[in-house]
């Protein structure tokens, strides 16, 4: 092995909501030929960013698809959203926040919804939020002072490989030995490969978040449950959960998709949002959501500041209104009510239930990737872009809010833009088309 | 012909190797071979009289799936676990509850010995009907 | 470039330049207040009409985590009401109490406002202010990174080392395009990272044996030895506790005996008061039931002590949204209210520990009734009117858009008489305000909403006047009043300045009537501080070396890069060359 040309350091990896800002990029002759310090999905994403890409505009002619020029795709693209009375614009997680910010001109141009994917994973933990509040935790922190770490429906291992390492399982300031200090826990349906990893591991029927949860809840209030087991967890054991968590000096929960997307949904992290504020009668308690995509948070946060809302935005009147349920996209899709999609940097192709996939097969689709999928198989136009992280800068938002730059590692492939740049197009054109 | 079905709890979630797969591409063997598989308990295979290997149908009120059996590491009797993705998609439900959020956890399932041969095509999934 | 403009014969207010309401006509050109214009210029005819600098919002949380954390936790707070529409010109978006970006400067805007502080930056999230300012049109703008709960601020203090400090003050206001310091609650913050308080200057810091004095002196002096243009912005400890006002007595007498910069008499700027200033009724006990109004005491206090400035934190009434960088204060008012409770960390990395927590403000109630009197009373009981700016500390004690009310409340008589009638009996039992005879004139307000937190904020040499040379922000608005009372017509000072005749944001016709014609960006003020070679390099690698220990990211990811701020900043040079290192 050649000594790589250039290392870049210090680079976010743009996968999971860790956004782990500490890889080394090696770069030879314009290519990416080593990664230090990333998990196996960051080497992944780094050294295979260039295979299986969208290798031109293309549009559907007669079941196939046919190479074009990008003015052509742009103007398909313009020409399918100008003539859509409801049109959906989703995805957005997996770009950086210049592009959320054009693809929310085009929703209010064109009166159209704007959706990103935290309406699949972490929509009901902002549901519960606007319930009931939300007491939330920062990574630096938790390294250096929790002493009492539950991950709750979550499979770090899997899904946020370097969480562990980076930021629970690693010494800090207050916690000089990671082992004896602090105490990990894990909560879930099934003993996960995280499972084997913590120093406890509670397992409770599927579906039984919101009565364990609930019943945490009475018994730090002293209230006795007139019942032996929880959701398959005998009282007593929940009493000691109960007691070690009232005792921690600074406690931690970490939740996933397990609380979210299960039954209860929303329900869920209002529970946990309440008993996180009960303990803070106690002790210091705070929560985060292990996020998926490496800038949901940051859709939910241009979402925000331009409109008001996190997700689930309709431009149909106007100005922005909110409802999820209503504007967002499964809701949308499975009931065939929108016309045309604006897909940016998403595959509900591949991750939507069958009943949405009905819809996606009817209506016109503009996708927007740098990568084939199962949506670009479908879609109507297909505009290939630049890795937002690798190919071209950007910002994003980590999973406890903190905003981190995207470096340019190396260039796009020729004629390959950003996001950013494809969209402004799109704006620009539907603009003058507007005007019409 | 009568089926000897296994009822079981359906859920679906993250891997190492679907997240690395899918950074490779949506489209590749690699990925279908990460998403395309449920995992199952030992004596529910044999309940099944299969070998971890062979196909199975994963079957929900809102659709069928025919996938790999797997062993489970865990050994929990009555929890199916399938990768997310396209193959678990279609036996979940679009019912958000007027939250947005489909079920994709703790669905009631039966899974099957498979008459087919083959997985199911992952093609047809995208034409709508399956 | 834009055209030059002549207003003919407005009625003009300037208090830096001693105009108190003369007709006089100002010209504009090239974005500044000129001695003349030629006969090309757009003549522009403000007869009968009140000509003001632009406005000077010195602390408004209109950008970051704690807002946005806010506007996606209470989405039923962005209907209360009407939305913008999308137009030609403008963005579309939502009001209410927090507003979403574009709207919110198109309001201000319309009000007649042209600059705006965010006085609350949690430092390492710059990256995402900056992004937001680029989307909040028509206002100048500028950031107070917050130092308080700071643990390499704690490094600075606990060794004694004032010149490190000041080098921090000066990376940190580099690395995230800061205007100045602000301090939130010192310690308590920090504490609250165990679930408590510090409730009082001298109570020791857990884990570092410093105390709240220590910290507020520390910065003010390491403040004062760099000469920024602002002074330390203290959001005191103990806040939003009956019996307060002798904590914050305390701290601003910590600091009294400390030199100013080149002899500038002032040291420390105190916000919201209304919220630092609770006072008891004699044999009282520091319990809500027993509260009533510091106002009058802060006011004598006020006049006999030079060396502070304040500002109101104006209640009003109606929903409100609270949002500080004081965690445990916001979960006392949490425990309180019982409604939702939003918690940003207080860590290391991220000094800020906000909460935020829906409050609504009621007349009937007797804590909010004497709420209310506490900074009417101070300010219609104080000497010296450019030591008191006139805010609502947006979003907490009620929007900006609220800030004609409050004038009216401060300029008339008949208007405080119609709210005292409305408001609980503890109103006039336990504040002198129904007494009170004052109220302040069009010069006095112009001053507290223009020129005064212009000359605080260190801008007033081009922002807060209309002299030549000034920055061409001005506002006009319909009301006359060399022939119209006010006082006796309330009604007409909430209208007149809930809608601006005209705006002019540097020299750029930007609003008429309300609505708003023209969205450029305005300026983001940014210092850049020059420290001596060898302090700054000492402090560059000492701050790597913090940073790199306590945080979960890399160092050299901390500061807000050049693409996200160059084309909205205006950087102003600052010789620091004298701090020794
Ligand atoms: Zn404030």
């Amino acid at each position: 092995m050649t000594e790589a040309e250039k290392v870049f350091t210090d680079v976010p990896c743009t996968f999971c909501g860790c956004l782990c800002d500490d890889i080394e990029v090696e770069v030879n002759d314009g290519k990416i030929v080593g990664i230090k310090n990333g998990c196996a999905i960051c080497k992944s994403r780094f050294l295979k960013h260039h295979e299986n890409r969208l290798e031109h505009p293309s549009i559907m002619k007669d079941g196939e698809q046919s190479s074009v020029s990008l003015d052509e795709a742009v103007s398909k693209a313009v020409e399918i959203i100008a003539s859509a009375r409801r049109l959906l614009i989703y995805g957005l997680s997996s770009t950086e926040n210049d592009a959320h910010r054009e693809a929310y001109k085009i929703a209010e141009l064109a009166g159209g919804v704007v959706d990103n994917t935290s309406s699949v994973c972490h929509g009901p933990t902002i549901l519960g939020v606007q319930e009931s509040g939300e007491a939330a935790g920062a990574l630096a922190e938790v390294r250096n002072r929790a002493d009492l770490v539950i991950y709750w429906g979550s499979n770090p291992l899997a899904a946020h490989p370097r969480h562990i390492s980076r930021y629970t399982r690693v010494a800090g300031e207050y916690i000089k030995d990671p082992k004896k200090d602090r105490k990990i826990w894990l909560v879930d349906i099934r003993k996960s490969e995280t499972a084997r990893t913590v120093d406890k591991f509670i397992k409770l029927q599927p579906g039984t978040d919101l009565e364990v949860i609930s019943s945490l809840r009475a018994l730090l209030r002293g209230h006795r449950l007139a019942v032996d087991e929880v959701g398959g967890i005998p009282v007593s054991e929940l009493q000691e959960a109960v007691d070690a968590m009232k005792n921690a000096k600074y406690g931690i929960l970490f939740f996933g998709l397990g609380l979210t997307q299960s039954k209860g949904r929303f329900r869920n992290i209002d529970a946990a949002v309440r008993l996180i504020q009960d303990l803070n009668s106690y002790t210091k308690w705070n929560m985060m959501p292990m996020r998926g995509h490496y800038n949901v948070s940051g859709a939910n946060k241009t979402s925000t500041w331009q409109t008001g809302y996190p997700y689930a935005v309709d431009f149909a009147r106007g100005y922005p209104r909110y409802q999820p349920g209503e504007y967002t996209a499964v809701d949308l899709l499975a009931r065939g009510e929108v016309d045309a999609m604006l897909n940016i940097a998403a595959d509900p192709a591949a991750h939507f239930p069958k009943a949405c996939l009905k819809t996606l097969s009817q209506i016109p689709i503009i996708n927007i990737d740098p990568k084939e999928n199962m949506t670009s198989r479908l879609a109507t136009v297909n505009i290939p872009v630049a890795v937002a992280g690798i190919e071209c800068d950007g910002a994003a938002v980590r999973m406890d809010g903190l905003p981190l730059y995207l470096h340019k590692i190396i260039d796009p492939p020729e004629g390959v833009l950003p996001d950013r740049d494809v969209l402004g197009m799109i704006y620009k054109k539907l603009e003058k088309e507007v005007k019409k | 012909m009568s089926r000897v079905g296994v009822k079981v709890t359906l859920t679906s979630g993250r891997t190492l190797l679907q997240g690395r797969t899918l950074e490779e591409g949506k489209l590749t063997d690699a990925y279908r071979d990460a998403v395309s598989y449920v995992e199952l308990d030992g004596a529910t295979l044999d309940a099944l009289g299969i070998e971890p290997g062979s196909l199975v149908e994963v079957e929900t009120i809102y659709g069928s799936v025919v996938v790999t059996a797997k062993k489970s590491r865990g050994e929990e009797p009555g929890i199916a676990f399938m990768p997310c993705g396209p193959y678990a998609n279609t036996v979940t439900s679009d019912d958000t509850q007027e939250t947005g959020m489909p079920s994709f956890k703790s669905i009631e399932a039966q899974v099957f010995k498979a008459d087919a041969s083959t997985i199911s095509d992952i093609e047809k999934f995208v034409g709508g009907n399956p | 470039m834009s055209k030059d403009i002549i207003l003919k014969n407005g009625i003009v207010y300037d208090p830096k330049n001693g105009i108190d309401g003369e007709v006089k006509d100002i010209c504009i050109s090239d974005g500044k207040i000129v001695e003349k214009v030629g006969e090309k210029a757009k003549v522009i005819d403000v007869k009968g009409k009140t000509v003001l600098p632009g406005g000077v919002d010195m602390h408004s949380h209109i950008v970051g985590s704690k807002l946005n954390f806010g506007r996606a936790m209470c989405p039923e707070a962005h209907r209360l009401e009407k939305p913008m529409m999308r137009t030609k010109k403008t963005r579309s978006g939502v009001t209410g109490i927090m507003f979403s970006s574009y709207t919110l400067g198109y309001r201000y805007s319309s009000m007649g406002y042209t600059t705006v502080i965010e006085p609350a930056l949690p430092p390492m999230k710059a990256l995402g202010t900056w992004e937001e300012l680029e989307d909040i049109p028509n206002l100048n703008k500028a950031l107070l990174p917050m130092f308080g709960n700071n643990m390499v601020t704690y490094h600075y203090v606990k060794e004694g080392d004032l010149s490190g400090l000041a080098g921090f003050i000066s990376w940190i206001l580099k690395a995230t395009g800061g205007w100045g310091v602000k301090v939130v609650n010192p310690g308590g913050t920090y504490a609250w990272a165990y679930g408590k308080n510090i409730r009082e200057p001298d109570t020791e810091i857990p884990q570092w044996g410093i105390t709240p004095r220590e910290v507020i002196r520390s910065l003010v002096m390491a403040t004062e030895s760099l000469g920024l243009p602002h002074v330390v912005h203290l959001h005191p400890n103990n806040l939003g506790r009956v019996g307060n006002i002798h904590t914050t007595i305390e701290e601003l007498d910590a600091v009294k005996d400390i030199k100013g910069f080149k002899g500038r008499k002032q040291t420390i700027h105190l916000t919201h008061m209304s919220f630092e200033t609770l006072d008891m009724v004699e044999e009282g006990k520091p319990e809500w039931k027993d509260v009533s109004s510091g106002g009058l005491a802060f006011a004598k206090y006020m006049n006999k002590n030079k060396h502070f400035t304040a500002d109101l934190g104006q209640i009003t009434f109606g929903p409100a949204m609270t949002m500080t960088g004081d965690g445990p204060f916001q979960f006392t008012l949490h425990q309180m209210t019982k409604t939702k409770w939003g918690n940003i960390p207080v860590d290391v990395e991220l000094p800020g520990g906000a909460g935020i927590v829906p409050y609504n403000f009621e007349m009937k109630s007797p804590a909010n009734s004497i709420q209310w009197t506490i900074p009417l009373e101070f300010a219609l009981s104080v000497d010296d009117i450019w030591r008191v700016v006139m805010t609502t500390d947006h979003p907490n004690a009620g929007p900006f858009t609220k800030y004609p009310l409050v004038l009216s409340w401060l300029m008339s008589k008949k208007q405080r008489a119609i709210w005292l009638d409305k408001m609980h009996k503890f109103a006039r039992e336990r504040s002198t305000l129904e007494g009170i005879e004052r109220e302040w004139t069009m010069y006095e307000a112009t001053i507290s909403t223009r020129a005064a937190p212009a000359k605080i904020l260190g801008i007033d040499s081009r922002k807060g006047h209309l002299g030549i040379g000034a920055d061409a922000d001005v506002s006009v608005y319909s009301f006359n009043p060399l022939k119209t009372n006010l006082a006796e017509n309330p009604d007409l000072i909430v209208q007149g300045f809930s809608e601006s005749a005209l705006t002019i944001l540097s020299g750029e016709v930007v609003a008429k009537k309300g609505v708003v014609q023209k969205t450029p960006h305005g300026k983001v003020m940014t210092l850049d501080p020059q420290l001596n070679d060898d302090l700054a390099a000492r402090v560059a690698s000492e701050v790597e070396g913090m940073i790199t220990r306590w945080y979960a990211h890399s160092f050299k990811n901390y500061p807000a890069p050049e693409r996200y701020r160059a084309h909205l900043e205006e950087r102003i040079p600052l010789d620091a060359r004298s701090v020794t290192a």
